[in-house]
Formats: structure tokens, C-alpha cells, sequence
């Protein structure tokens, strides 16, 4: 188990009255792709908001390898009307990070809505992602001083961007660019910030067939090139059955299966909750 | 493409000669027709407003946060430039009213000291000591922005808004306090201490032998916008705009919001407050009665009018505001007549009522303003593109 990359426990995280994620545990090993799946509202991209900081869950713990990034228990508010469980396993020391500080660990992300940033063009899109790791400073960065780094950041951009087969776009306006190429994009932003985990919320969505094979094909690819981990949300069966090592199946914010694909696929409980006959 | 690899683009290029077209302009017209025009006048107090201007559009254009604190931190200029660069032997004659100054320190006194206060030396000593007590006019603006940014900045950005008004108006009621009138002259007038006219170059008989006092704003103003735009282009630039255009992504990017909001604000005030220094050498008196939230408002029009997120945008429209509001529209002030007939309408006041007509038409209709989100040099820069593709 040296090699676990993210290691969820206990996870819950209640909004008011309702718990979107209920003490959710999982485990990513490194180079896997793991999939999570579920219906519509089941909490998906809750627990990817869990893990990058977006949201501080209520109660659990999330460990990015080996090192706890997030922990939490019941407080203010919640201490009486928290309605999940383990609420008191999770006492003292609270660990809450913003979602720059965990990036800068080491975890990129894409989003469910495309989130790419609307004035900037595809290259300045990318090249920003590089940013948090830059030495300059503001000083070095306005007078020009950072001449070298900018440099560098512009070249690995261009590699990058080549890479992706995006690099003919570069000095368009991002949200130009077709849906599937958008979805890409904010791939290649995300890879760009060198992540040792990538959090891809949907990626196919809104896809044709022919786009989502080729984005199967793509998610492999970027794994295989880049030694990441790759942990997925998505709804295109085909896609996660295809692609996945391992698949964790949420409903109501609870686990109601977890396994290999082939299981997945046979489990009474999900075809009943999700794939739904 | 063809642009990139020469890292100034043609646009560019363009863009700095009208600028130098402009200044050369400035100071032939102002050493041949009458220098007491009010084109002058125009020009001057453009110059300034385009700075302040400018601060403003970084902070709402390009990092998306709200705030109308632009008069404050004027004030907090223009009162540390005035303070520090009055002459110590007109100081006691100044704070008359409260028995002479609580402060005798005076940068431009400073340096006659060191160098000398004649001649040349003297015009030295001037110059340094103007641009120490502007640098600390934005030092002290500088700071306060980051104490009233710590709280706020937190908080959602409507509440920046809020609170950098508020704080404009209390800096207001503060440096009229009769308390601290040993260093504020109260609500009494600071003066005495140099303006754009002491740039003006004199031979040793006394006599002006060139006019610089239209130049020298333009000068100061273009050397601090011309940082700004450097900020703007750069990595930190790119970031402030992600934060304008989704927060969330720059924060998923790995972007610190608070640090990257804060550093906005604070440069954004530091030229806020060199701004205010300009104005006090514009206005030649510092009265902390000038920077109501009035005058913020004029410079959010000209952010307005100019375009939300256009550097060249904001420069045009406040040279246009001000023109019209100095100078242009000045007639419909007075009276006039038609065969005799005197014409109705056109007494003191009138100017403002057209005037307030002729923005409210272009908030309502012409809202992204003058150039949008574009700059002066990407027009020049797309005429060529389109040029490029009619050769193919
Ligand atoms: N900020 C919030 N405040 C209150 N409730 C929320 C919040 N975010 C999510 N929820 C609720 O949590 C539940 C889970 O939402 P979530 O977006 O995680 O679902 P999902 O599994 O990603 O669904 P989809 O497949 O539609 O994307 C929903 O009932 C939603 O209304
Ligand atoms: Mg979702």
C-alpha cells in the first residue's frame, strides 16, 4: 500500500439538511484510473470538492500519499444537527486547505461545466497554469527580469499544447474553440500545473460517440505519458467501462458498490440504481 | 505571429508614437500660442485623471474587484506629497492658524541643503525631492490599502466597495480634523510647495525659456501607466484577469486568490496616491474637501466611458471627460443670445445637466464603451492581420 495516492475516509459532507457525500471511503493506487459513478445528484463532484479544497467536508479524512491533506469533525452548527456518521472519530486537529494550497500539491482538476477562462486565448490559458510554480516575483515579472522563466514557461507550453494536438489553435480565444476541443483544453490546462493526481469531472459530457472514443483513447494516453494517477466521474458507460481499473458506484451520497468493471457490470444493486436496465 | 517573435508588436509601436506625437505636440503648442489657454488646463488635469484612471480599471477591469476607495487614497497622496515638500521657510506661514507646523522635515529643503538652492542645484534639489514625496504618497496609500484590504478582501467583493467608500469618506472627515492640524492644515489649504510650473525651465535672469508644466504631468502619468501595462502583460497580469474571468478555475489552478487580490489592491492604491500627488501639483492647493466621492465617481465614468478593461480606453476617455467638462461644454454655462433674445436654459448649472444627459446615453447604450475590452494597439494590430490575409 505504499503506492496509495488518494485515500478517502469517512468522507461526509452535509449541506443543511442534506448530506450530499455520506461517510464515503475509497483508495487510488498509483497509475490506476478509477472511475466514480452514480445517478444525477448522487454527489459526485461533492467528493471531488471535498478533495481539492472547494469545499471543507463536515466529517472524514483525505490522505494524498500517505499525508493528510483534509480532516474534519462536526463543528459550530453541525455538532447537533450533523446527520451522518463516525461524527466523533475524527476529533481534534483539523487540517483545511484552500483549493491553490492542494494544487500545489500536486492535484489538478478539470470541472463538470467547462471553467476555462473566457477573455484569454488557448496558449494564455495553459501558459497560466504554470504560474504557482514560477519563481519570479512581482517585481521580476513586471520589469522583465524573469526573462529565463517566462521563457521556459512559454516553451513548455508550446510543447505542451503540441502534445495535445492543440497547438494550431493557440492564439485563438479559448471559448472559441468547439465543445470537445474546450474539454480538452482544460485537460491540457490541467496537466500543464504537473499534477501527480488528475480529477476529470466529466470530461465526455456533451460528446458524440465518435469524440468520446477518441477521448477514451486520450485519457490512456495522458496516463501512460505523464506516470499520473487519473480519478473519473463519468456517465458514458461505455467510456468507464472501458477505461477503468477499478469503479466506485455512489447513490445518495452513499457507496452501494465498489470493484472491477466486469463486477460493476453484473452488481444487481447498480443496475437497479443506475444503469438502470 | 510575425509579431511575436519581435516581442513589440507593430500596434504597439504605433501606439507609442501618437504618444510621443502628443508629448512633442504638448510642448511646441505650449511654448507658442498663450500658455494660460485652457487646453492646458485640459491637459494637465487629463493627464492626471488617466493615471487614477488607469488604477481604477486594474482593479475593476482586470481583477474584477469593486472598489471606490480611488478619491481616498488620492487624498492619502496628495497630503504626503504636500507635507513632505513644502519648504521649511514657508511652513510656519502655512499652519499660521495653528501656530505654525507640527512638522518641520521637507524633502525639496533636504536636498537644497545637500546640493545647493540655486540655479540648477536648485532645480536638482526640486526634482528629487518631488519624486521622494510622490514615491511615499504611494508608500503611504500602499499601506493603507493593505490594512483596509486584509479584512475586506476576504469577504465577497461587494462588500469592497462598501468598504473602501466608507473608509474615503471617514479619511475625509480625519484629515479636516482641527486636532491634527499641526500636520494637516485642518480644513485650511496646503500650498507653497511645487507644482507642474516650477518645471518650467528658467534662465538665470528669471525669465521662462521653456515651458514643461503641460509636459511633465503627461511624463509622470505615461511612466506609471506605462509600469501598469507592464504588470498587466505579465504573468501576474494574466493571473489578475483568471481571477476576473473564474475564480474558481484560478483557484483550481493553483492561484492564490487572497495574495493575488491583495497585490492588485495594493499597486492599484500606490498609484492611486502618485496619482494624488500629481493632482496636488495640478491643483496647487490640497484641500482634503476636494476628494469626495463625487470625484471617485468621475472616475469610475471615465473607467466607464473609456471601456472596462482598456488601458488606452480609460487615457482617451479622461482626456474627452475632462475637455468636455473644462472646457467644451463651458458655454452653456453663460448666457446667450439669438438676435437679442436671451435663450432659456442656458444659465449656471446647465452644463452639468447636459453633461449628466450625454453619460447616462452612453452607460445605457454604449455600455462596453469607447474600445470594449481592447486596446489602441490591437486595433492597429488587427488592420494589419486583415492586410496580411487580402495579400494571401
Ligand atoms: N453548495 C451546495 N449547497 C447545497 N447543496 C448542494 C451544494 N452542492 C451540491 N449540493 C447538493 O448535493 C447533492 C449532490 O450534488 P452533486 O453536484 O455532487 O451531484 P453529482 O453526483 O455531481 O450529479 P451530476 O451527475 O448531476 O453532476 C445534490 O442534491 C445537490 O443539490
Ligand atoms: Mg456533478
Amino acid at each position: 500500500m505504499s503506492n496509495n495516492v488518494l485515500h478517502l475516509e469517512n468522507v461526509t459532507m452535509q449541506f443543511g439538511g442534506v448530506v450530499a457525500v455520506d461517510n464515503f471511503s475509497m483508495d487510488i493506487n498509483e497509475g490506476e484510473i478509477v472511475s466514480l459513478i452514480g445517478p444525477n445528484g448522487a454527489g459526485k463532484t461533492t467528493a471531488f470538492n471535498c478533495v481539492t479544497g472547494v469545499y471543507e467536508p463536515t466529517n472524514g479524512l483525505v490522505e494524498f500519499y500517505g499525508k493528510p491533506i483534509v480532516r474534519n469533525h462536526p463543528q459550530g452548527k453541525m455538532k447537533k444537527g450533523y446527520l451522518g456518521q463516525n461524527g466523533d472519530m475524527y476529533l481534534g486537529e483539523v487540517i483545511s486547505q484552500t483549493p491553490d494550497e492542494i494544487t500545489k500539491l500536486g492535484i489538478a482538476r478539470t470541472f463538470q461545466n467547462i471553467r476555462l477562462w473566457k477573455s484569454m486565448t488557448v496558449f494564455e490559458n495553459v501558459l497560466l497554469a504554470k504560474h504557482m510554480n514560477a519563481k519570479q516575483n512581482v517585481f521580476s515579472a513586471t520589469f522583465r527580469t524573469n526573462k529565463k522563466e517566462e521563457e521556459r514557461m512559454r516553451r513548455e507550453t508550446l510543447e505542451l499544447l503540441k502534445q495535445q494536438g492543440l497547438d494550431k489553435y493557440k492564439d485563438e480565444l479559448a471559448t472559441s474553440l468547439p465543445y470537445g476541443l474546450q474539454r480538452r483544453l482544460e485537460i491540457a490546462r490541467a496537466l500543464a500545473a504537473e499534477p501527480k493526481l488528475l480529477l476529470l469531472d466529466e470530461p465526455a459530457a456533451g460528446m458524440n460517440p465518435q469524440e468520446t472514443e477518441e477521448l477514451t483513447a486520450f485519457i490512456r494516453q495522458i496516463r501512460d505519458d505523464y506516470n499520473i494517477t487519473i480519478f473519473l466521474i463519468e456517465h458514458h458507460m461505455n467510456l468507464v467501462m472501458d477505461i477503468s481499473d477499478r469503479i466506485y458506484v455512489i447513490e445518495f451520497g452513499k457507496e452501494i458498490a465498489h470493484g472491477l468493471p466486469k463486477e460493476i457490470q453484473k452488481n444487481p444493486k447498480v443496475i437497479d440504481a443506475y444503469l438502470g436496465g | 505571429m510575425l509579431n511575436e517573435k519581435k516581442g513589440i508588436s507593430r500596434g504597439a509601436i504605433i501606439t507609442l508614437m501618437i504618444v510621443l506625437v502628443v508629448c512633442i505636440l504638448t510642448i511646441v503648442l505650449e511654448n507658442t500660442i498663450n500658455p494660460n489657454s485652457l487646453l492646458f488646463t485640459v491637459i494637465r488635469k487629463a493627464a492626471v485623471y488617466s493615471l487614477v484612471a488607469v488604477t481604477m480599471n486594474l482593479l475593476n477591469g482586470f481583477t474584477g474587484l469593486f472598489s471606490l476607495g480611488q478619491a481616498g487614497f488620492m487624498l492619502l497622496g496628495a497630503y504626503t506629497y504636500a507635507i513632505l515638500t513644502i519648504p521649511t521657510d514657508v511652513r510656519d506661514s502655512i499652519y499660521y492658524l495653528f501656530g505654525g507646523a507640527g512638522f518641520h522635515f521637507s524633502t525639496v529643503s533636504f536636498f537644497e541643503g545637500i546640493i545647493g538652492d540655486s540655479g540648477v542645484a536648485g532645480f536638482i534639489s526640486m526634482i528629487l525631492g518631488v519624486l521622494i514625496a510622490m514615491l511615499v504618497g504611494g508608500i503611504v496609500a500602499a499601506i493603507v490599502a493593505y490594512l483596509i484590504g486584509l479584512p475586506v478582501l476576504r469577504l465577497k467583493s461587494d462588500y469592497l466597495a462598501i468598504a473602501t467608500l466608507g473608509f474615503a469618506e471617514i479619511l475625509r472627515a480625519i484629515f479636516q480634523w482641527d486636532k491634527l492640524g499641526k500636520v494637516t492644515n485642518g480644513a485650511n489649504a496646503l500650498r507653497g510647495y511645487p507644482t507642474f510650473a516650477d518645471f518650467n525651465i528658467k534662465n538665470a535672469q528669471g525669465i521662462t525659456v521653456l515651458r514643461l508644466s503641460s509636459f511633465i504631468p503627461i511624463l509622470f502619468a505615461g511612466i506609471c501607466i506605462l509600469i501598469i501595462i507592464l504588470l498587466i502583460n505579465s504573468s501576474y497580469g494574466r493571473a489578475f484577469k483568471a481571477i476576473r474571468d473564474d475564480e474558481v478555475a484560478a483557484e483550481a489552478m493553483g492561484i492564490n486568490l487572497a495574495k493575488h487580490k491583495m497585490m492588485s489592491f495594493i499597486i492599484s492604491s500606490f498609484f492611486a496616491g502618485v496619482g494624488g500627488a500629481l493632482f496636488a501639483m495640478f491643483a496647487s492647493t490640497v484641500q482634503a474637501k476636494t476628494f469626495t466621492s463625487a470625484m471617485t465617481y468621475e472616475i469610475f465614468l471615465i473607467v466607464v466611458i473609456g471601456g472596462i478593461g482598456s488601458i488606452s480606453g480609460s487615457c482617451i476617455a479622461s482626456f474627452l471627460y475632462i475637455a468636455c467638462s473644462e472646457w467644451w461644454l463651458r458655454f452653456l454655462d453663460n448666457t446667450q443670445y439669438i438676435n437679442g433674445n436671451q435663450l432659456p436654459l442656458f444659465k449656471n448649472g446647465f452644463r452639468m445637466v447636459v453633461f449628466s444627459v450625454v453619460i447616462m446615453i452612453i452607460v445605457l447604450f454604449f455600455r462596453t464603451g469607447m474600445m470594449g475590452d481592447k486596446e489602441l494597439s490591437d486595433l492597429f494590430n488587427k488592420k494589419r492581420r486583415k492586410k496580411v490575409k487580402a495579400d494571401e
